[in-house]
């Protein structure tokens, strides 16, 4: 298991491959909130979970937080850093997903686009999907040796 | 070591953090599409928005219960209209009403000036208070001429929720 788990961290094309991904997934889900930040102040009431004050700012900085979170993950700058954000923000969406599951509160996760008229996107595949990238985003933020 | 990593670590995540804030205002400033420092979230006072700049969002002409629009309804003076997309009003509809998807309301305007005098009292509505379209569609309604344009806020939903008379298109 260790053994395994040290041929993730020491190679450095799977730390880059982990890397493009993750970079390329937040610049894409980057783009329509910049694009519309009312649809996404939306999205984030929606959710149910944010005090009426922070909306509206969440909806102005998380963009751009997600588009340099994968800008410097996929360029290679700051990238354990970077690393490290891009795991904060899954666990942030993984814990609003996961309340919203419990209490049965149905919302339009707008992670890639928005969907205004049938807000019932968010599941337990959302959830699924977020842990995954979640793992994949460990293989960055552990890495030892030195990154291509 | 670990505790330099940890302290490098923190101190990106704030420079991150700020690059990400600064850009995030300044772009925000300045874009048309822009919202509000602090949006406009209590759903009690009418339709929730963001509060995009130069598309307010006017709780002045809103219907706030379903009570009122249905004594509007049964006055028998003012046109019901859904902004909502078509497969939604084909679905279900407030009886009489006409369908203007506020996205074709470009293509859709002309043939429904047509029929509708501009005085002719109007009333927009969309799927409830988290729905701004019945606003967008007021407000381009007044643009363009019309003169008593209000919006029921509960919309659709709250409107067949009460057994008030609904109808499909096929």
């Amino acid at each position: 298991m260790k053994k395994a788990a040290d041929l993730f961290i020491r190679n450095p094309w799977i730390d880059l491959a982990a890397r493009l991904c993750l970079g390329v997934v937040f610049v894409y889900a980057s783009f329509h909130k910049i694009t519309d930040p009312s649809a996404f102040a939306k999205v984030i009431y929606g959710y149910g979970l944010f005090p009426a004050v922070t909306i509206n700012v969440t909806a102005i900085v998380l963009p751009y937080l997600e588009l340099f979170t994968g800008l410097f993950l996929i360029l290679g700058v700051m990238p354990r850093s970077a690393a490290v954000l891009a795991e904060i923000l899954f666990l942030a969406f993984i814990i609003a997903i996961s309340v919203n599951l419990i209490r049965g509160h149905t919302f339009d996760c707008g992670c890639f686009s928005f969907n205004k008229e049938n807000p019932d996107s968010a599941g337990i595949e959302l959830l699924v999907r977020d842990l995954i990238w979640f793992a994949v985003g460990l293989v960055p933020v552990f890495f030892k040796g030195k990154r291509v | 070591m670990m505790r330099r990593i940890c302290v490098k670590i923190f101190k990106d995540l704030g420079i991150m953090i700020v690059l990400a804030a600064v850009t995030g205002f300044c772009v925000n400033a300045f874009s048309p599409s822009g919202i509000a420092l602090v949006g406009d979230w209590n759903p009690e006072q009418g339709v929730v928005s963001a509060r995009v700049k130069n598309q307010p969002v006017s709780h002045d002409i809103e219907i706030r219960t379903v009570d009122e629009a249905f004594a509007i309804f049964s006055d028998q003076k003012a046109l019901f209209v859904d902004a909502r997309e078509d497969a939604l009003f084909n679905e279900g509809h407030i009886k009489g009403a006409v369908s203007l998807f506020v996205n074709d309301y470009g293509k859709r305007f002309a043939g429904f000036m047509e029929k509708v005098p501009l005085d002719r009292p109007i009333v927009a509505y969309c799927s409830g208070r988290s729905c701004e379209d019945s606003h967008t569609l007021a407000r381009y309604l007044k643009e363009d001429g019309y003169t008593d344009v209000r919006v029921f806020v509960d919309g659709y939903p709250a409107w067949a929720e009460e057994g008030h008379p609904v109808e499909k298109s096929r």
